[in-house]
Formats: structure tokens, C-alpha cells, sequence
């Protein structure tokens, strides 16, 4: 361990502190007041993103307007929040971080860019949907947010501002998906969004997915209203609610609109008005017959036009139609392709080439209808030619992982599973950060559960929707199917959506599958052993997926109910092994799976039959176990998480109001018992006292995103989360907040235990790869050093020496300021060398640096005010290098000589220099017409002679290639200095060939200035000028030092 | 159900409300008396910092800023023995960037000379902001990192915004947040300030952490010592003359800056 906690003070004014001391005692044990731990306690540790941004997420809404010649887009994604573009796409920031991250609608007021609006909560309500909070308007281009109400419209599909008076604007609001809800159906406002009126509103079970407006009279607009409901076990779209409005005062009045409409319920509708005819509107209309409709007398009467496949599919995930803007008779229809019309909608061709199926959005440039953008399931693409190619934008880390999991590698890689995105590995570091190239996929479909076998790191386990499982070959990418399959008689399997793989913690090749029933398997999945009964409700109810989906039936394995979701056996004894249902059940057995007792009865306060999302069972008391409910498919949003000591014979509830969301997960620490990692739909939550006190984390800028699982590296003691909507964060090195006792927290400041410094093997990599590649962010390659203060540091020094075992200070670093933990990091090496000045740089890039120092302990002194505390820092050699520790100190001996080379080289220049400017400044005082003056001004030409022996002095820029041995030197100890294994046989021959041409240019300017300066200085005497010195190696240092 | 996102949602607001008991006036004589008190600041006639640039990976560089009323300034660090000077007399703005062979100094680039010529504001833009034209508006209390701090909003007067945060126990300032536009994009960058301690009276910042907004990894700079009113010549701040002839600026093509790292 590399912090020991000694907390030594040694302090300047440590004896007037002895005196204090009894009074200081009573201050710093104040009444037993706990310090409340809040985000910004541990918010010093930064989460870094490492995307990826190779498959991107789900985008429900894009809006784009020019802005000075420039195209800026934004772009809401379903659960990753809101991204701007000022660049016509090449580059994105997230706008909107600090709010919920499911967005519905985007909308950029016509006649003010800077003002946006956005809806939240997605509308394309698919069973993983998440929620929002209402309606959020910007004025000046997304730096600052208002809420403006519709808090508990849950979701709003569609926002409009009228283009003549910005403060009218038309909401609309699809509400709660999985109960009634008042606040739904067409809001307006005339203030800007102070207040707001109902304009439509049928029932609490039907809301608004669609409005339009007439681009020419904006009194005119179109709504679609939409009956549905979701439940766990089945999704209904359509009912009497349903229908199609049109207004013609302004959303004063509406008229349901039937002329030419299908008979019977209605189910979504979508509808597009032509920006260049308005007479002519467009709607998609899901009814027992699906099909496109056009009117040409403003919504009047409507026509069937086409009711192929393209159209009709999936009206609750796809239910946009966008017309050209300038061509009427040119509709696109999104969906799971996407296909466009240039007949009015008579006949359709499919235009989706390459692109990610899943069309949810889109927008055509209205200056250039050629050029246009849709949002996916797999991200945002661009076309520049209508359709017929397009390009990825591969800068929009919207991944939606559902969990994650990670190996031993070094660097360990991450996995993990995603929304209609396959399964994923890829590096948690590398050397020039983690590119979208880094990552590979495995066995397609949705991913969720994503494992290395334990057994056989060469093969990966992973599945795919319906309890499909793979083993797959990393290398070759052979996959093997492996689910368990039902025996004779028996009807098929239930599995979730999101069906539960585990990995034995404490037999190496078991691992296990839940259906309505457990499976094990101690051969890669080859053989099955059954090792439950029905473990759910099996309530018939429950069991409809067959019929799900409404008036379009959707069976896609998405409602599939009464199954496992959570599987945990016992770190401490594989005999325990938990798992929890979909329909709440929640199941211990403690023989292995001979027999089993539902526990869920005994978590008080918890409602019947909620889903149960994690079951952890603790990894230091068997009796203990961890469990989330999650009941917002249900229609309850609170959070539910619960203790047991018992084996679950009662449970704890951990739940505070600091907690927001719905919950997913939680995790115990690997090693701090008392520190729990909480994630929910709102974000990630942490308690350091076992789960009486939480806060939100929000360290490195981490988003108010979904946290649907976390992992911790047991090696590195990192923490991995899985973000569904931001991809993967990771926490680097979590001991810090294993130190987080009360103690700690209530000390005025006090160094916090890191683990082991690596030295990480240098590197680099060549690539100019422009801005439109996203970029993970790598770990940092420092030497950590983690302290925590009570207030922000503000007055006085704050800094850190760093010394080496013999008591030498080899780096000073300086503070961070925050209040909290803060870490900063020390480079591990020494200063950079001293290199004369010359022509230029010496072109390498580790002669600019200094030498990495030895690996071994450290002492650190954190100096702040007039307070000093110590600590032990353990740095360790990168457990990727070769090189013995031997190798190590060859290199380490050889740079240091270089380096002293360098220095003393340094010295040598700068005395030339010095005789040679007190040559000419004598020179300059002499008579011009002085016989001696000639004298004088060729002393100093020779120095300059001298001088350029020793260094490049070729000025003017360019390429000059000049080589002296600065230069030469320069680049040996950069060669050397680079590699930290055994220096070549060259580079020491080398080392030895420059010393000696370098004592032989010394050498010579000894020589020349003892014979030639007494002979000018006897000169100088006469004049009254002062002689003309060599400058000593005390003076050259004194100088040095006062740098 | 909603009520927990709406608590939620309430406190961000509570946070963004105006704070009405103290007026922009008030906050900003409370931070001028932090600093030392207007006397002793227009006091000084000249300043001097010297300390070091932390260049990653334990490269310090060493580093010295002067400045001398009304608005002329200096900047100087040093690698390898080469030292790279930017400089503004009030109206011209040059830099002298050696490492490359090339040691003529040049005119600055339109953007980098607006960002020196807001710097060079000697006392910063919140002592006497309204004769300078500058604007300055409470927009709240927002914390920095996790402590309090009054949020101002200052419109210079090229209607460039800086977000200047305030301690609301020191009233010293915490941050500076600044938003440039660069060829048309904005550029957003933020500064930590730090480490304040007297110096003849005035509280000084001896630690910066600068770097692009919302990036995490800062580059940090670190003062070793501050000199109130030390000899400093025009001349430091004038562009020297090219002493060869060459064409005139306007005709030069930009010169590569960047240090040769070809064999990384």
C-alpha cells in the first residue's frame, strides 16, 4: 500500500501547535457531528468516458438552422441528453448534462437560433424507454437551461414555435406510458413558456405523439392524439382516444378529422404538412388497416395512398413522415429502413444503403434539400446527395449499454452488451486514447450480459434477445449457440429480453443462465443442469407477448415476463445463490439449488410483484445480500433498495431522498464493506457508510445518465459504469474512497491512500485522425496523489515535494484546489535536463523531459499554508515491461550521465557565451580607431567559434539539419530516456565518443583563454576596462538557481 | 411519482435565482477591498510575476508576465534555453517563438491579439468597469467545485463575456470562465485561481489551472514571486525591429510555431 496513514505534522509552527494542541483536540472532535458527505466530497476523482462511439445510440429528434453560413445542429438522443453541433456535424458537445438525459423533441426557434427548446422524455416508447421532466427552453444557444413546466408529462414528442411570434409555442405532450396521467395532449403558450394552456386533451390514457403547423397560416394545425399504455408483459397501441385534429383558430378549438380516415380505433399517427404547398398534408395513420393518407384541401378530406410494408411497420417505434421542402410531392417515411416517395406517396423506394436500421429522425436542410440527417438506432448519418450514400458521424458516444463486465488483460479490456447494438469489448486505456477502432463486436442482435470465460480467456460468452447464447472465438469470431433448450413435452422457454448470465465467483468454468427456471453449466455451456423450479409467479396474466403491441402486433421478445432477471451466487459460499424475477419474486437457495424460498414477502414496504433489478450478495458475510426493485414499468418511479443480514429473512431500506431514479444496481466495494455504488436512471450514487448517507456523483463532468450496471476492477480497483445513452465511464482507482471514514471527513485536510504508482511503459502512435472521431479519454499516466481537504484550499501555498529514499527532493507539484478529495498526479520523473540555447530545439521529444526515477518509495510532503503532512508514495514498474529491475538501473545510470552531460555541457556554452558578450563589450568600449580594438572583437569571433563546436547556431528557421554535439547529445539522451530497459552498445559507445569530443572543445577553450586572456586583459588593464572572466561553475550555479 | 425529480428539479432552479440581497456594486467594491483596496491597487504602476509553466510530464518551463499601465504586458518561458516571448504595447501585439530556428518576432494574429489586449487590462475588468465600458451583471451564486461562489457575468466592452466567479466568503475571485469566438466558432476556456497570499498589501493569486472548459486536465502555472513596481522599460513591450530586410508582414506567410516533434 503506498499511503501509509501516518498524518505526521511537521509544521513550521509545530511547537506553538503542541501548545495548542488541547484546544485543537476540542475543535476537531466536535460533538460528534457528522460531516455530510455531498457530490463534491467525492467528485475530485474524475469518471473518464471511453465511449465508444463506434455504434452510437438511439436519436429521437434533430433540428438544424443556419447560423452565419454555418450549419448548427441539435441533436436530443434517447437517453444521452442533448448534443450540439456549430459545424454542420464534424464536432458535438453535450448541452444539456446537468438535466434527464431521454430526450423527445428538439425544436430551434425559427426566428432566433439561440433559442431552443427541448421536450424531454422519448416517445418512441419501447420497453427500455426512459423519462423525462418536461419542457426546457435555452436563449442562448444551450449554456443555460430554464425549466418551464409539464413536469409530469413524462414525455413530449413534438414542440413547435411559431416562426412569426417566438413566444407562441405548441407542446406536445404524450404523457405517462405506463399509467394515466392528466398531463398530456397539446399544450400552448403565448409568454414564452411561463404559462401554459390545454389546448387538446382527450383522456389520462391518450396523449399527443404528433403536431404540425401550417407553414403559411399558423393558425392551422394538425395533432395526432394516441391512445396506448405499456405494461412489463404487453404493450397496447390504439383505442377510441386515438385521432387525427386539426385547429384552425390557433388551438382554440379542434375538430377530429375523419373524413377518408380508416374505420374503427386508431392507433399513432403520423403527420407531415408540405413546407411548399401547405394545402397538401401527409399522415400515417396505424389502424386495423395501416396505411399512408394524403390531403390536398388542408387536412380535410383524406386519400389512401400506400400501405406497404416500409409504411406500416411499427407505428409505436416509427411515426414520422418529412416532406421535401421544396418538392411536395416528395415524402420520407422513417422506419425500420428508410424509404422516400417523389409521387406523393404513391410508390416508395428504399434510400437506407448502409445506415443502422431504425430511422427516428430526421432533418432536411431547407436551403439545400439534398443534404439531410437521420437519427437512428445506431446513431446519427448525413447524406450530401438525398439518400444515396451517407456517412456515419462517428463522434456521438451515445452507446446504450445495459451491463458491462471486464477481464485481466493488461490493460484489462471492458464488455458489454447493447441496445439493438451487439455486444462490445474494448481497451479501458491505450496510448493515444480509445479510438472507435479499438472496439470489436461479437454474436449481433441486442447485447446485454457480455463475459470473458473465466476458463478460457480466448472465448467469450454473450447473448442476444430471447435467450440466445453464444460462446464465442475472440480471434476467428467462430460463434457456438448454447442455450438450454425445453425437454419433450414442454413448452418453449421464458426468457427475458435482458436474460441473466452469471459467472460462478467461485468455481472457474461454472456459469449460469436463468429462463422461468436457473441453469448451470460447468462445461462452457455445453450441458445444462436444471437447477430450479419455475422460479416466477408463472402468472398466465402475465405470459401475453404473443398478443402485444395493439392494433399492429409486436412480438419481439421485448414483453416477455415471468422470467429471471438477476442472478447472484455467494462470493463467500457457492452454495448460496440468489435470483430475482421480472414479476418480483425474490429467490434464495442455500443448498445449491435443492430447494428454494421466496424472500420478497419479507421486504417491508415494498409493493407486490415489483421487478427485481440487482440481487448482490455480499462478498463478506454470506448472510448479507444487496437487492434494487424497480417498479417503473408499473408505472412507480420511486427508489427501491434494500440490506439483508439474515439470508433474507428481513430486510433494511437504504433508500434516502438524496437518491433520484429509479433503481438498476447496486454494487458493494471489493474490499470497504461500507462503500456501495448505487446506479439509478437519474445517475450514479455512492454511500461511504454503508448506505445511511448517499450523494450524487459527479465527478469529471458525469451526466445526470442512466447507470445500468457497474463493475470493479479487483486488480485495479477501478470502477466501470455502464451508461445506457453516454457508453462506458470508468472511475480510475477507487481506494480513496475506501479511506472516506468520518474521521478523514471531518479533518481540516489529510492525504487519502491511492493504490501503487505504475510507470507505464512510454509510448506514442502516429495518426492525424481531424476532429470527427470520437476519442476515449486514456488514464492518466501520473503517479496519484489523492488528499482531501474541508474547504477549498484559497489562501496560501498548496503544494507537494516529492522525495526520494535518501531524503532528495527530486519534484515539487502543485495543489489542486477543490473542496473534497482531490487527486493530482506527479510525472514520476525529474526535472527536464539543462540544455544550452541554440539554433532551435533539439528534435527529439523526450530530451525536452527529464529522467523517470527509479521505481521504489517515495516520501510526498503536502505543504499547505503553514501545515505540512507526509506520506509514502510506492511507485512500481509498468507489469507489461520486460525489463528486469537490473536493465532498469542500467538505463536509469546511463540517462543520469547523459543528463549531467547535459548540464555540464550547459555550463560550458554559457561561459563561452558570457567571455565571448564581455569580449565584444569591451571591444565596443574601445577607440575605433585602437590598434587593440581588431584584437579584442577576434577574441570574441573565436569564442563564437568555440561555441559552435558545441551547439547548432545556424539561425533564420528551416530545416537546417545542423548537428553539434548539443544537438547529438540532446537526441542520445532522448533515445536513452525513451526506453527503460538496457541501453545499447551504440548508445554507451556513443555516449563515451561525445564526451570525448566534447572534453576535447573544452580542452581547447581552457587552452585558448589561458594563453590569450592575460595578453587582453593586460590590454583592458591599460584602457581601465575591466578584464574579461571566466565565469566559475559556483557562479554559473548561483545563477542557475535564482531561475 | 414525480415528485422526487421534481424536488429535484426546484433546487437547480432555487440555485439559478437571482440573489437580490446584495447589489453588483456592493459584490464588486466587497472583492476590490479583498484584493488589497483601490489605493494600494492603483498604487501599483507595474508588476512582475515570476514562476513556472507546468508542461506536463514534469516539464516545467520557467516564466515571467509584466505589466505596466495603463495595458502594455509581456510574457515570456523558456525551454531548452529558448525563450518565447508574447508581448502588447497598448496597440501592437507580437510574439517571438524561437524554438524552430526562427528568432524574429512577429505580428500576432487577429484573435490572439484581442485575447492579449483584454489581458493587458491592468487592474482586470471589475475595477472601474463602467468607464472602461464594461458590463457587469449578478447572474446568481453558483458553486465552484463545490463552494460558494456569486456568479458574474461581465460584457467587456468588445462585447467579449467572461463569467468571473467570487468567493462568497473572501469575495476573492475563484474562476474566470471566457468565451472567444475563434474564426467564428466559440472557444470556451476556464481559469482556476488560487494560492492567494499579500504582497505588500494585495492578496494575489499564486496558482492558476487553466485550460478549455469542461476538460478536465489543466495546465497549471505556479508563482514563485511577485515584484509591486519594479523598473520595467517600454522598450520590453515594444516589437523590436527586423533588422534584415524582409518583405512586410502583411506579405509573410504564417510561419509554422509549433516545436518539431517529428521523431516523437
Amino acid at each position: 500500500m503506498p499511503f501509509r496513514p501516518m498524518r505526521i505534522l511537521i509544521s513550521g509552527l509545530s511547537l506553538l501547535l503542541l501548545f495548542a494542541l488541547p484546544t485543537l483536540a476540542q475543535t476537531e472532535t466536535p460533538k460528534t457531528e457528522v460531516v455530510k458527505v455531498d457530490s463534491d466530497t467525492f467528485s475530485g476523482l474524475d469518471a473518464r468516458p471511453i465511449g465508444p462511439a463506434t455504434m452510437s445510440g438511439r436519436i429521437a429528434s434533430i433540428d438544424g438552422a443556419i447560423e452565419k453560413g454555418r450549419l448548427t445542429l441539435y441533436v436530443g438522443s434517447a437517453s444521452g441528453g442533448v448534443w450540439k453541433s456549430v459545424n454542420g456535424g464534424t464536432t458535438f458537445k453535450p448541452v444539456f448534462d446537468k438535466y434527464t438525459q431521454s430526450i423527445g423533441a428538439v425544436t430551434i426557434d425559427p426566428s432566433n437560433p439561440k433559442t431552443v427548446w427541448v421536450g424531454t422524455g422519448e416517445t418512441w416508447v419501447r420497453n427500455s424507454v426512459s423519462v423525462g421532466t418536461g419542457i426546457y427552453k435555452t436563449m442562448d444557444g444551450g449554456e443555460n437551461w430554464q425549466h418551464l413546466g409539464l413536469a409530469d408529462s413524462e414525455r413530449i414528442s413534438r414542440i413547435l414555435v411559431d416562426p412569426n411570434h417566438g413566444d407562441t409555442v405548441y407542446a406536445c405532450a404524450t404523457g405517462h406510458l405506463w399509467d394515466a396521467s392528466a398531463e398530456r395532449g397539446v399544450f400552448k403558450t403565448v409568454d414564452g413558456g411561463k404559462t401554459w394552456q390545454k389546448s387538446l386533451f382527450v383522456n389520462n390514457d391518450t396523449g399527443c405523439a404528433m403536431i404540425a403547423m401550417d407553414p403559411q397560416d399558423t393558425k392551422i394545425l394538425y395533432a395526432a392524439m394516441w391512445q396506448f399504455r405499456r405494461k412489463p408483459y404487453l404493450f397496447t397501441s390504439g383505442g377510441p382516444g386515438s385521432g387525427l385534429f386539426k385547429s384552425t383558430d390557433a388551438g382554440v378549438t379542434w375538430k377530429r378529422m375523419t373524413q377518408g380516415m380508416p374505420e374503427g380505433d386508431l392507433g399513432r399517427i403520423g403527420i407531415a404538412v408540405a413546407p411548399s404547398r401547405p394545402s397538401v398534408v401527409y399522415a400515417v395513420v396505424e389502424a386495423k388497416h395501416s396505411a399512408l393518407f394524403r390531403s390536398d384541401d388542408l387536412g380535410e378530406s383524406w386519400t389512401e395512398m400506400n400501405s406497404g410494408a416500409a409504411i406500416v411497420g411499427r407505428p409505436f417505434y416509427f411515426a414520422h413522415l418529412f416532406v421535401d421542402p421544396r418538392d411536395y410531392d416528395r415524402v420520407y417515411k422513417p422506419g425500420t429502413g428508410l424509404v422516400v416517395s417523389d409521387n406523393g406517396g404513391k410508390a416508395f423506394s428504399g434510400i437506407a444503403g448502409s445506415v443502422h436500421s431504425d430511422f427516428h429522425a430526421m432533418w432536411i436542410n431547407p436551403a439545400n434539400p439534398d443534404q439531410m440527417f437521420v437519427g437512428t438506432d445506431g446513431g446519427l448519418y448525413t447524406s450530401e446527395d438525398r439518400g444515396n450514400t451517407w456517412r456515419f458521424i462517428a463522434n456521438l458516444p451515445l452507446s446504450q449499454f445495459y451491463h458491462v463486465s471486464y477481464d485481466m488483460e493488461q490493460p484489462y479490456n471492458v464488455y458489454g452488451g447493447l441496445q439493438d447494438n451487439s455486444s462490445w469489448f474494448g481497451p479501458s486505456r491505450a496510448t493515444s486514447g480509445i479510438q472507435n477502432r479499438h472496439w470489436k463486436s461479437v454474436y449481433g442482435g441486442d447485447g446485454f450480459w457480455v463475459f470473458e470465460d473465466p476458463s478460457d480467456a480466448e472465448y467469450i460468452y454473450a447473448e442476444y434477445q430471447g435467450g440466445n447464447l453464444g460462446r464465442i472465438n475472440r480471434k476467428t469470431l467462430e460463434t457456438k449457440d448454447i442455450k438450454p433448450f425445453p425437454d419433450a413435452g414442454e413448452k418453449k422457454f421464458r426468457f427475458n429480453w435482458n436474460s441473466p448470465i452469471q459467472i460462478s465467483p467461485n468455481s472457474k468454468g461454472t456459469i449460469y443462465f436463468g429462463s422461468q427456471f436457473l441453469f448451470r453449466s460447468h462445461d462452457h455451456g455445453d450441458s445444462w443442469e436444471r437447477i430450479s423450479p419455475d422460479l416466477t409467479t408463472n402468472d398466465p396474466n402475465k405470459q401475453r407477448q404473443e398478443e402485444s403491441g395493439g392494433l399492429t402486433v409486436d412480438n419481439s421478445d421485448a414483453e416477455a415476463h415471468t422470467t429471471i432477471y438477476t442472478i447472484c451466487e455467494s462470493p463467500r459460499n457457492g452454495d448460496i445463490i440468489w435470483a430475482g424475477t421480472d414479476d418480483g419474486n425474490l429467490q434464495i437457495t442455500r443448498n445449491g439449488g435443492k430447494t428454494w424460498t421466496n424472500v420478497v414477502g419479507n421486504v417491508a414496504g415494498l409493493p407486490s410483484n415489483t421487478w427485481v433489478s440487482t440481487v448482490e450478495a455480499s462478498r463478506f458475510e454470506e448472510a448479507t445480500a444487496f437487492a434494487t426493485f424497480d417498479g417503473h414499468a408499473g408505472g412507480d418511479m420511486k427508489t427501491y433498495v434494500y440490506k439483508t443480514t439474515d439470508y433474507g429473512k428481513t430486510w433494511q431500506s437504504l433508500a434516502t431522498p438524496d437518491i433520484t431514479g429509479y433503481a438498476h444496481v447496486i454494487k458493494e466495494d471489493t474490499v470497504n464493506k461500507n462503500l456501495l455504488f448505487l446506479g439509478t436512471e437519474l445517475g450514479l450514487f455512492i454511500s461511504v457508510d454503508g448506505g445511511r448517507q448517499w450523494a450524487q456523483f459527479k465527478g469529471g463532468n458525469f451526466p445526470a445518465v442512466a447507470v445500468r450496471d457497474i463493475a470493479i476492477h479487483p486488480r485495479e480497483s477501478d470502477l466501470i459504469l455502464a451508461t445506457h445513452g453516454r457508453g462506458i465511464w470508468i472511475v480510475d482507482d477507487i481506494t480513496p474512497l475506501r479511506a472516506l471514514t468520518p474521521q478523514v471527513l471531518a479533518m481540516e485536510a489529510t492525504f487519502v491512500e491511492s493504490r501503487p504508482a505504475v510507470q507505464t511503459i512510454p509510448a506514442s502512435e502516429f495518426g492525424f485522425n481531424g476532429d470527427a472521431e470520437y476519442v476515449g479519454r486514456s488514464a492518466s499516466e501520473g503517479a496519484p496523489i489523492t488528499y482531501y481537504q474541508r474547504k477549498r484550499h484559497i489562501f496560501g501555498d498548496l503544494k507537494f515535494e516529492i522525495y526520494d529514499s535518501s531524503g532528495k527532493l527530486v519534484s515539487t507539484v502543485p495543489g489542486s484546489m477543490r473542496r473534497g478529495l482531490n487527486r493530482i498526479e506527479w510525472s514520476m520523473r525529474m526535472k527536464a535536463p539543462k540544455v544550452p540555447p541554440a539554433a532551435g530545439l533539439v528534435p527529439n521529444f523526450f530530451s525536452f523531459i527529464g529522467p523517470r526515477v527509479l521505481e521504489g518509495t517515495y516520501t510526498v510532503k503536502m505543504i499547505k499554508g503553514k501545515n505540512t503532512y507526509t506520506e509514502e508514495l510506492k511507485v512500481i514498474p509498468d507489469p507489461r515491461s520486460k525489463h528486469t529491475r537490473e536493465d532498469r538501473l542500467r538505463q536509469y545510470e546511463t540517462v543520469m550521465k547523459l543528463y549531467d552531460m547535459l548540464g555540464e555541457l550547459t555550463y560550458q556554452v554559457d561561459t563561452i557565451a558570457d567571455a565571448r558578450d564581455q569580449s565584444r563589450d569591451r571591444a565596443t568600449k574601445l577607440p575605433a580607431g585602437d590598434v587593440n580594438r581588431k584584437r579584442v572583437e577576434d577574441l570574441a569571433r573565436s569564442l563564437e567559434v568555440v561555441r559552435s563546436k558545441l551547439v547548432a547556431t545556424k539561425e533564420g528557421g528551416g530545416i537546417t539539419g545542423e548537428e553539434k554535439i548539443r544537438e547529438q547529445m540532446g537526441t542520445l539522451y532522448g533515445a536513452v530516456n525513451g526506453y527503460e530497459g538496457r541501453p545499447t552498445q551504440s548508445q554507451i559507445l556513443r555516449m563515451e565518443a561525445l564526451k570525448k569530443e566534447f572534453d576535447v572543445v573544452v580542452a581547447e577553450f581552457d587552452t585558448f583563454t589561458k594563453k590569450e586572456l592575460p595578453v587582453v586583459n593586460a590590454i583592458l588593464e591599460k584602457r581601465k576596462l575591466d578584464p574579461i572572466r571566466v565565469m566559475t561553475k559556483e557562479e554559473w550555479e548561483k545563477k542557475q538557481s535564482k531561475q | 411519482m414525480f415528485r422526487r425529480f421534481f424536488l429535484s428539479l426546484t433546487c437547480l432552479t432555487i440555485l439559478a435565482l437571482p440573489v437580490s440581497a446584495q447589489t453588483v456594486d456592493e459584490i464588486v467594491n466587497k472583492h476590490i477591498q479583498a484584493r488589497g483596496g483601490l489605493e494600494k491597487l492603483k498604487a501599483v504602476k507595474t508588476i512582475r510575476y515570476s514562476g513556472k509553466m507546468q508542461m506536463g510530464q514534469g516539464l516545467e518551463a520557467p516564466a515571467i508576465m509584466e505589466q505596466k499601465r495603463p495595458n502594455s504586458m509581456r510574457m515570456e518561458f523558456t525551454v531548452q534555453g529558448l525563450t518565447a516571448v508574447q508581448a502588447y504595447d497598448g496597440k501592437t501585439g507580437w510574439s517571438l517563438m524561437p524554438f524552430g530556428g526562427k528568432k524574429d518576432p512577429e505580428l500576432m494574429g487577429e484573435e490572439e491579439l484581442k485575447s492579449i489586449s483584454e489581458e493587458a487590462d491592468f487592474d482586470g475588468p471589475l475595477v472601474d468597469y463602467k468607464e472602461k465600458g464594461n458590463k457587469v451583471e449578478l447572474v446568481g451564486k453558483e458553486p465552484v467545485e463545490g463552494t460558494d461562489a456569486y456568479k458574474l457575468k461581465v460584457t467587456l466592452k468588445n462585447g467579449d463575456v467572461d463569467y468571473l466567479y467570487l468567493d462568497t466568503d473572501s469575495y476573492l475571485q475563484l474562476k474566470q470562465e471566457s468565451k472567444r469566438t475563434v474564426r467564428g466558432a466559440e472557444r470556451e476556456s476556464e481559469v482556476n485561481l488560487g494560492d492567494y497570499k499579500e504582497v505588500e498589501g494585495l492578496m494575489l493569486p499564486f496558482s492558476y489551472e487553466m485550460g478549455l472548459k469542461g476538460v478536465p486536465q489543466k495546465q497549471k502555472i505556479v508563482i514563485d514571486k511577485v515584484e509591486l513596481n519594479p523598473a520595467v522599460e517600454d522598450m520590453r513591450f515594444k516589437m523590436p525591429e527586423v533588422k534584415k530586410v524582409e518583405p512586410k508582414p502583411e506579405e509573410k506567410k504564417p510561419e509554422e510555431k509549433k516545436p518539431p516533434e517529428e521523431k516523437k
